[in-house]
């Protein structure tokens, strides 16, 4: 029974290539405006998924709907709903930046009028205005990317698939990309399936991630949570007025959440490695008086959204896990 | 707007290569206006049915059957340019169906390939103009020789485009099939004068029948096998197409 509320739902989705499977019984549900990152190694399986959630290729097994519409029986009607921005190229080479958009536009039968407004719009807000006149031959690899991505926005569209949409952009280029998928998802409502390698866009754009690998799910949360429950230990680091203290540093070694303290020769500052950085300060307090030491800096360094998913990969047993 | 025509309009406007068109469009009008006249001197008046006509009219009239064979190798060129440029996945994943897009592809090759013949029907017009005959039969068989003849070769270079996957092989590959049509064909000599072995390729060449339906109509000079070349034409086309249709239909996207 397929649910038809969320944006994606998908049941023991696979796809076999040859007798190797590429996304193996792959079970998750994507909210309406929501901005959902998959996320995985090369090879793990991402790409593929977005291919059978775009109809482009049939699912070898398992169910699917999007948008509500049955991937198996209704795929014109969802690709009617959905914008789509491919991992490669994909460029109308006789065109120039200004026709390919406004062309794309009519592919979708977007009327003149408003084909006309969008692309004065996306020149500008993608920064194509210096080039709206240039055949998209002779563009370079990231101002062809940015074509690209701002094309998919001459329709409009209830769900959008990103698959690597930054790669090739600068900095500048790529958070001015990623703010103007937020503005859409918090302005318009759209949803967002987003893969990327960079973790950092992930967290910055994503309500939730699933992380695949070997074409499994092995965990679906929040960024937040996922660096909560597997991310490396925090460190909390701090220095002493009075430089060194072995007995501070045999006490703290002594207290449960910490796994590891050392002291950095170079600046004399001690490094403490724990779960739970919230606990340990105040306990860093209690016993520096104690000792009559006084504490002169204190830091957190925050695990990442890269350490969870280091981490995760490289322990993950191929279970489906929700 | 129509999808098909949505399709066909960016097909036109995305894909052509330009300088290949005015190649095309060049190409025959150099037989005409050059290589015509000159062996005109050497190479005596020619059969056309019941009709004898200077040899520079006879090729004059064969050579606008160029374009359809030059058109139909751009069914090929936009199918492959499109897989080779991410387009062909892009589309499928917009609101179009594979059958959509394969025939917008025959749709702008037809277009391309019978406004090609007329544009340089319109330029032949001062040598094809003493011996033109217009009729209602003759517009027929005009029409049908530069509908299925491009309808053929479209279909054939859509299917040629799908087994070969370099740009350079295609290209290759094409080329050489274009240059034995073309050569094994009446579009230069008339086959009944060819030798034996010619004789047979040729008069088993669509471009044989495509030519001799749009001299046949043009000139107002029917023969009985006339009718068989339009049948099998038509038949051969048909079949042609399907075979398109069915290489498209298994393009796999990995």
């Amino acid at each position: 029974m397929l649910l038809p509320d969320p944006a994606i739902y998908t049941a023991e989705l696979s796809k076999r290539f040859g007798g190797k499977a590429a996304v193996d019984s792959v079970s998750f549900e994507v909210r309406r405006g929501e901005v959902f990152g998959f996320l995985g190694p090369n090879g793990a399986g991402k790409t593929t998924t977005i291919k059978m959630l775009t109809t482009l290729i049939p699912p070898s097994s398992g169910d699917a709907s999007i948008l509500g519409f049955d991937l198996h029986s209704q795929a014109k009607k969802i690709r009617e709903r959905i914008g789509v921005v491919q991992q490669q190229d994909s460029f109308d080479q006789g065109l120039k930046v200004d026709t390919s958009l406004d062309i794309y536009g009519l592919l979708w039968d977007t009327p003149q009028e408003e084909r006309r407004k969008r692309i004065s719009e996306l020149t500008e807000r993608f920064g194509m205005e210096e080039y709206r006149r240039k055949p998209t031959v002779d563009l370079s690899a990231g101002q062809r990317r940015r074509l690209q991505v701002a094309r998919e926005f001459m329709h409009d569209m209830d769900l959008l698939f990103l698959d690597e949409p930054t790669v090739g952009l600068d900095p500048i280029a790529r958070r001015a990309v990623l703010n103007f998928f937020r503005d859409k998802v918090q302005k318009e409502g759209l949803t967002i399936f987003f893969t990327t390698h960079i973790l950092e866009e992930a967290e910055y754009l994503c309500d939730r991630v699933a992380i695949i690998n070997y074409g499994k799910i092995i965990q679906i949360d929040s960024p937040a949570n996922l660096k909560r429950r597997f991310g490396s230990a925090k460190a909390v680091e701090f220095k002493l007025l009075e430089g060194t203290s072995d007995e501070l540093a045999r006490q703290i070694a002594g207290l449960d959440s910490v796994t590891k303290i050392a002291q950095d020769q170079e600046t004399g500052s001690y490094r403490i490695s724990t779960i739970k950085p919230e606990v340990i300060i105040p306990d860093l307090y209690r016993l520096s008086e104690k000792l009559g030491l006084k504490i002169t800096s204190i830091y957190i360094s925050e695990t990442s959204l890269e350490d969870a998913f280091v981490s995760l990969v490289n322990n993950s047993t191929p279970e489906v896990s929700n | 707007m129509n999808s098909y025509l949505r399709l066909t309009y960016r097909n036109l406007r995305a894909n052509l290569d330009f300088a290949s068109l005015f190649f095309e469009l060049i190409f025959p009008i150099f037989f005409i206006f050059v290589e015509g006249p000159g062996l005109g001197g050497v190479a005596g008046p020619v059969s056309v049915g019941n009709l004898t006509v200077s040899y520079s009219l006879y090729l004059a009239a064969g050579a606008v059957t160029l374009t359809v064979i030059n058109g139909g190798t751009n069914a090929g060129t936009q199918l492959w340019y499109d897989r080779k440029n991410g387009m062909f996945e892009q589309l499928l994943m917009g609101p179009f169906s594979r059958a959509q897009y394969i025939f917008s592809i025959i749709l702008a090759t037809l277009i391309i390939g019978i406004a090609g013949s007329l544009i340089v029907f319109l330029i032949a017009l001062p040598i094809l103009g003493g011996g033109l005959q217009f009729s209602l039969e003759g517009i027929f068989f005009v029409g049908a020789a530069l509908f299925l003849g491009t309808l053929l070769f479209g279909s054939f270079a859509i299917a040629l485009s799908v087994v070969l996957r370099s740009s350079e092989t295609f290209q290759i590959v094409s080329t050489f099939v274009f240059f034995v049509f073309l050569f094994t064909s009446s579009v230069f000599y008339p086959a009944s004068k060819a030798p034996k072995p010619i004789q047979v390729i040729s008069y088993g060449n669509p471009l044989t029948w495509t030519t001799d339906m749009f001299r046949a109509g043009l000139f107002h000079s029917f023969t009985p096998l006339l009718s068989l070349e339009v049948v099998t034409l038509a038949i051969v086309s048909a079949i042609v197409f399907g075979i398109a249709v069915l290489a498209f239909r298994r393009i796999r996207v990995q």
